[in-house]
């Protein structure tokens, strides 16, 4: 009781109601220096193996000897099929598999993504452990080509000779399935996605065939990406690509696992990200955090094993980066080592952390650490929010001052309030409650989320031809639309314009800390972006004329000045955080600032492949970024616009 | 009591048993099957039957039946019994059709189903009489799960199912027969107790050695002598497939009748796997010499080596295999000098040579396949097989028969709420099959009936369906489908996952819950006589919501409870709206229950006499003013 009065008392404080928008300024910079901070030893942790099962490097990798003049062969084998026709490769593949003596079958795919057509044909061998009862199966991946388009000789034919070599091990608990995609991509992702349903119903858009062949539940996928032509190539390190679909994440133990079998057991370093110095300095740590971050945020695929990610699959690419002395056969012993602790599992690797970033190889972050950065800024929204509908409910005092006849208030600004015999002078304009119009505001923000949606259908139906010019057409109206909103808005009392930015505040920052439980990185950028909309208020007015038809004087001049000084950067740093004009910069390449090699290959994508990409992700990869941004960035900026340019453009009195 | 338990309808058969007739003796055979399969396996079964005549069983008078489970069918008034242990896959597409017609074959892990007597002398309460039946059947896995070693405990009600058409007795059970004619109308004597199928899987039970050495106590020479010699747990469980069988069953001639006991255990064996030495048995790479290359590769050279596919048959001995010969016949076989105890399934053309330590007869059909030895008393016995490079010009092959159909089942979907069950079940041959398909799901798999789907032209015709019960019952899905000529049928549908209790989860909770193999019966066409054939699928992994058992989650939990709490908290009181109790507008309805209820008090003091009239009323209308005036938030007490 005297809590909750005391905490009723302060609900008037004047203090406190000034607050939140320092509040939430305070949130957004604590939330950036948290994530800051996350690189430092005293917050994050060394990685540790917590599955005991797994086992990783306690045992013999045999792989060698007469295997590698095997994996010659095959290598010389497969860079013979990569001269013949795409038709000729895949039976030429199937039937060296069935020569293994797996059970071959091959898979069609295609999809029609921006007018293009994606097809493929996947080939796939399933080795059938031998004591194994069928329930549990891994995959061991390599895909014709890999994430950049370069042939994968190597890698194909190491994944062959490896499961060649598996095939006289009786020591199988789960069955092995050899899957060479067409590429790094679709082919998977047409591959496990046909693994987990029923039967193939074709689309406009998706037309993948069923698997002939299956075998049990997935407990894990290792895909190779080890392109060195006919005459092989050493490399250097083992890159370890890990980012699944959405930001969706391996479980941490595979990733150890990998990490200590290639690190421990057969002496070959690992990097992340493509990070190959990495020195294991503050710097070097936030930027492998950086790349991360951005990768996960995009939620796009960045190798084979992303597509298994959505399915509960863990799964790991190994892709060999640099010149150095590792040769085929430690990646094959590494490969081996790995998919014999695969084997140990005796329940679907659990154990770990599902939500880490990783700083290094052997450093990561855990969710109980780095989750408050996004979830604090996501709260900065709702306090602001919060701050707005209290500030909605009270009667405004330019409301009674301006409204009734221009008169100052005569009436008595005390009242006495009484409690037995207890008496208190009272402002009255605090016991005043005004009511609150919902409907409107909750109409427009439902409006405004709705046709978020018609960007969202255009840029991932449209043909490409079409879809540059689609995009500027987008770009242009969504610059215009906080225009012509606040034109309408404008009409609308200030506090229906304060409980429609609440609301809209209150939507983002509950739907972003929703969104960090599960894409933290997707939530986080998104918040950091949208961060300046919890501080747009109706910016003043820059023509006080209107409709009062006014002689201009030298103060209104003044005043003119002063409100463009405020009105211009604040208009300009808001039009920077749009949707589309972040999309322009991210074309422009520059992200890959941060990595100019290989972030993705925005850079080289330029603005028409950027947007097939995401028009690819949203249709055939299930990547749902295109509906963040579309479906809740852009309305919650739109009415961020609106109520800014509320008063600027006002023809009306603020209040009526 | 009865005498001995012993079930009342071979009880009642006795008197017809003709003293005259000679009665029919014990008997003890055994033999093995050996058969090369395409891709370096070798097929091996082993079959051994002992008969008993039913008067000895009756008398507790037992030469070659095992005692032991003699016992345990008597007291559990079983009259036929089907019990299956099974690890493995077998291969249909590479092995062809399965052995024995997959009679003696089981889901992974065990399988068990058995008649059961009903408890009743007479007509008893239906409830009752299948009361008797489980409790029987009850004691009958508990007391097999001590004889055998395995978990057969857990054959719960969850777990049983009584299927109606997947399974007919393979015996004369004349009491089933006795009543069926009973139920024609002919007149009966005494009603005997009916006969109950029961049925149940674990499809979770990791058969091994354990599992091995009782099965082989039950056998007369017990691994000693004779074929089964040759089974050892090392060689057995590393088999491609394997599966152990043993049927209880009485079968009746011309009014004799006997009890049989057939043991059997059927083997895949990889040759080339069974045969490394058991102090190396790490399959290193061979050394470069002992490796075929092809030398027709363009880059084929000293360091490259792209390996040759040997089509011919491999070198092979029943000693390297099973790591040891026979030893000798057994000594308690009845065999006739007729019956001989290995078959051997060859191409004719292949060099055998046969070791023993004594004169093996042996016959060998001109241009048949198969030859048959008969195993030396006391001494060794061992069949070696050079190897021998396939004739490309005439290759002689074993012909491969093509089993009755083709199934496989898998579970479709992900996420933790819903599946979906699809199998797919495909007839090679020119002409319809008819085929039961029976599914017994556990209770926490809840399928969508409606669901249920068969798509290509395959036909339901009939469908029998007992619902789950939460943790009592488990589905039973029995499906009579016709499938055409040639053609495929699928059939799917949808189920959702239960949530357990957290108790209820195994210690790996991760791995899934095993789901038992469906089996497919493809019944017999009209005019064969018989059981028909078994198939049955692999047994599938279903996982299950489970609850984060370790910390990440727990963190996510507590975190949002808390600030769920406070942000509730202080959202509410930062947003309601406060307002004096006196203005709050009484709802319409809290004043119709005031009023009502003033007018029963007024009734009732009405009723009660005038003295005590005033008083009530008062009474009352203090009670309905008091709630009104605590409406509201009662923290705010201000008055004007």
């Amino acid at each position: 009781m005297a809590l909750s009065t005391r905490l009723l008392a302060l609900r008037r404080s004047p203090v406190l109601l000034k607050l939140p928008p320092y509040l939430s300024a305070l949130c957004i910079v604590v939330g950036v220096v948290w994530l800051l901070l996350l690189p430092l030893n005293e917050y994050s942790r060394s990685t540790y193996i917590s599955e005991n099962a797994i086992l990783p490097g306690q045992v013999h990798t045999y792989f060698g000897g007469s295997e590698h003049n095997i994996f010659r062969a095959y290598r010389q084998e497969v860079w013979h099929l990569s001269e013949r026709s795409d038709h000729d490769r895949i039976f030429g593949l199937e039937h060296e598999m069935r020569s293994i003596g797996l059970k071959a079958a091959t898979q069609e795919y295609s999809w029609t993504v921006a007018g293009e057509e994606i097809k493929g044909m996947n080939v796939y061998g399933l080795l059938q452990g031998p004591r194994a009862d069928a329930t549990e199966a891994m995959v061991l991946m390599a895909a014709w080509r890999n994430f950049d388009g370069q042939i994968n000789y190597s890698g194909v034919a190491l994944a062959l000779s490896l499961v060649r070599y598996f095939k006289r091990w009786s020591i199988w608990s789960k069955d092995i399935i050899l899957l060479i995609t067409d590429d790094s991509t679709y082919g998977p992702e047409a591959w496990v996605s046909a693994y987990h349903s029923t039967s193939s119903i074709a689309t406009s858009s998706r037309n993948i065939s069923a698997l002939p062949i299956k075998a049990g539940a997935l407990q894990g996928a290792v895909a190779l990406d080890y392109p060195a032509g006919p005459w092989g190539q050493r490399f250097e390190k083992l890159d370890v690509l890990y980012d699944g679909i959405n930001g969706a994440l391996p479980n941490l133990d595979l990733l150890n696992t990998a990490v200590s079998v290639a690190n421990s057991q057969m002496g070959i370093g690992c990097v992340l990200h493509n990070t190959v110095h990495h020195f294991d300095t503050y710097s070097d740590r936030l930027l492998t955090l950086t790349k991360g971050l951005l990768t996960q945020s995009a939620g796009h695929a960045t190798g084979p094993h992303s597509a298994f990610m959505p399915y509960h699959v863990d799964a790991v690419t190994l892709r060999t980066v640099g010149d150095g002395w590792h040769d085929e056969m430690s990646l094959g012993r590494a490969t081996e080592s790995l998919v014999r602790s695969l084997n140990n599992l005796l329940e679907h690797l659990h154990q770990s952390f599902f939500f880490y970033i990783l700083l290094n190889t052997n450093r990561f972050v855990s969710i109980g650490n780095y989750l408050p950065a996004a979830m604090i800024i996501a709260g900065s929204f709702t306090i602001s929010a919060l701050a707005l509908w209290v500030q909605s409910g009270k009667a405004s005092k330019g409301d009674e001052q301006l409204g009734k006849d221009g008169k100052k208030a005569t009436e008595k600004k005390m009242e006495l309030v009484s409690d037995g015999d207890d008496l208190a002078l009272v402002p009255k304009s605090d016991l005043v409650a005004a009511e609150r119009k919902i409907f409107l505001p909750a109409t427009i923000l439902l409006s405004v989320h709705l046709a978020g949606l018609v960007p969202l259908y255009l840029l991932n139906n449209l043909n490409r031809s079409y879809l540059t010019s689609a995009f500027h057409f987008i770009a242009l109206a969504t610059l215009l639309l906080p225009f012509y909103l606040s034109l309408q808005l404008s009409r609308l009392p200030t506090q229906q314009i304060k409980i429609l930015q609440s609301f809209s505040l209150l939507f983002l920052g509950a739907t972003l800390s929703m969104l960090a439980t599960i894409n933290f990185s997707l939530a986080f950028i998104i918040g950091l972006l949208c961060a300046p909309l919890s501080f747009l208020r109706p910016l003043p007015r820059l023509f006080t004329t209107g409709s009062l038809k006014q002689e201009r004087t030298v103060d209104d001049a003044q005043a003119f000045v002063a409100s463009l000084v405020v009105v211009l950067p604040s208009a300009a740093l808001y039009f920077l955080i749009s949707p589309p004009v972040v999309l322009y910069v991210v074309a422009s390449g520059l992200p890959g600032l941060i990595d100019p090699e290989n972030w993705m290959g925005l850079g080289r994508l330029g603005l028409d492949g950027l947007l097939v990409e995401m028009a690819r992700g949203w249709v055939a990869q299930g990547v749902w970024t295109g509906l963040v941004v579309w479906g809740v960035w852009w309305p919650a900026w739109v009415v961020g616009g609106a109520v800014l340019g509320s008063a600027v453009v006002g023809i009306h009195d603020n209040g009526t | 009591m009865k005498l001995l338990n012993l079930p009342a309808a071979l009880l009642a058969l006795l008197p017809l048993i003709n003293p005259g007739i000679a009665l029919p003796s014990n008997n003890y055979t055994e033999h093995l099957h050996l058969r090369p399969l395409p891709g370096g396996s070798l097929y091996a079964g082993f079959s051994f039957t002992s008969t008993t005549p039913l008067s000895s069983y009756v008398a507790n008078n037992f030469r070659y039946f095992p005692r032991a489970l003699a016992q345990i069918l008597q007291y559990t008034h079983t009259a036929e019994l089907h019990l299956r242990f099974a690890l493995g896959r077998w291969d249909d597409e590479s092995w062809g059709s399965r052995p024995r017609d997959g009679l003696r074959e089981g889901g992974n892990g065990v399988e068990l189903w058995a008649w059961l007597e009903n408890g009743g002398d007479g007509a008893k309460v239906e409830g009752e009489e299948a009361r008797a039946a489980e409790e029987r059947w009850s004691d009958l896995v508990n007391s097999l799960s001590g004889l055998f070693c395995a978990s057969l405990n857990f054959v719960d009600s969850g777990k049983t199912i009584q299927p109606v058409l997947s399974f007919s007795p393979e015996g004369t059970l004349e009491a089933g027969q006795q009543t069926r004619t009973n139920f024609t109308g002919e007149k009966q004597g005494e009603k005997q107790g009916e006969l109950r199928l029961l049925h149940g899987m674990l499809p979770h039970e990791v058969v091994c050695t354990e599992n091995l050495t009782p099965f082989l106590k039950l056998l007369p020479c017990k691994g000693k002598a004779g074929i089964s010699s040759l089974l050892d747990g090392h060689k057995l469980f590393d088999a491609n497939w394997q599966t152990m069988s043993v049927d209880v069953l009485p079968v009746c001639h011309d009014g004799e009748c006997e009890l049989e006991i057939q043991q059997t255990v059927d083997m895949v064996l990889d040759v080339e796997r069974s045969m490394r030495p058991r102090e190396s048995p790490i399959p290193r790479p061979l050394p470069m010499e002992d490796i075929l290359c092809d030398e027709d590769k363009s880059y084929s050279g000293h360091d490259t080596c792209y390996p040759k596919h040997f089509d011919g048959e491999m070198e092979w001995s029943l000693e390297r295999i099973f790591g040891r010969p026979i030893r000798g016949s057994c000594p308690l076989s009845t065999a006739t000098s007729d019956d001989f105890d290995v078959t051997l399934e060859v191409p004719a053309d292949r060099n055998i040579q046969v070791l023993a330590e004594a004169a093996v007869p042996q016959q060998s059909p001109a241009n048949s396949l198969i030859r048959h030895y008969k195993l030396p008393e006391g001494k060794d016995f061992d069949l070696f097989l050079p190897q021998q490079p396939q004739n490309p010009s005439e290759p002689q092959q074993l012909p491969l028969e093509q089993p009755p159909l083709y199934v496989s089942r898998q579970m479709t979907g992900y996420g933790a709420e819903r599946g979906g069950m699809h199998t797919l079940i495909r007839n090679p041959h020119p002409y319809s099959q008819r085929v039961v398909y029976l599914e017994s799901l556990p209770w926490f798999l809840r399928p969508y009936m409606h669901t249920l789907k068969v798509s290509g032209n395959g036909r339901l015709k009939n469908m029998y369906y007992t619902p789950l019960i939460d943790r009592k019952r488990g589905t039973q899905l029995e499906l009579l489908l016709e499938i055409p000529a040639e053609s495929t049928v699928e059939l799917t549908y949808d189920f959702e996952k239960a949530i357990l209790r957290y108790t209820e989860y195994p210690p790996d909770a991760n791995r899934g819950f095993d789901i038992p193999a469906a089996v497919v019966r493809v019944l017999p066409t009209q005019g064969e006589e018989g059981q028909g054939q078994y198939l049955r699928t692999t047994s599938l992994l279903l996982p299950l919501p489970t609850p984060d058992f370790s910390m990440p989650y727990n963190v996510i939990i507590l975190t949002s409870t808390v600030i769920a709490l406070g942000f509730g908290s202080v959202f509410n009181l930062l947003v309601r709206r406060f307002v004096l109790a006196d203005e709050v507008p009484v709802s319409p309805l809290a004043g119709l229950v005031g009023r009502v209820k003033e007018r029963i008090g007024e009734l009732k003091a009405k009723l009660k006499g005038s003295a005590e009239v005033g008083e009530g009323v008062e009474r009352k209308k203090a009670a309905n003013g008091g709630p009104r005036e605590a409406v509201g938030d009662g923290s705010v007490r201000k008055k004007k």
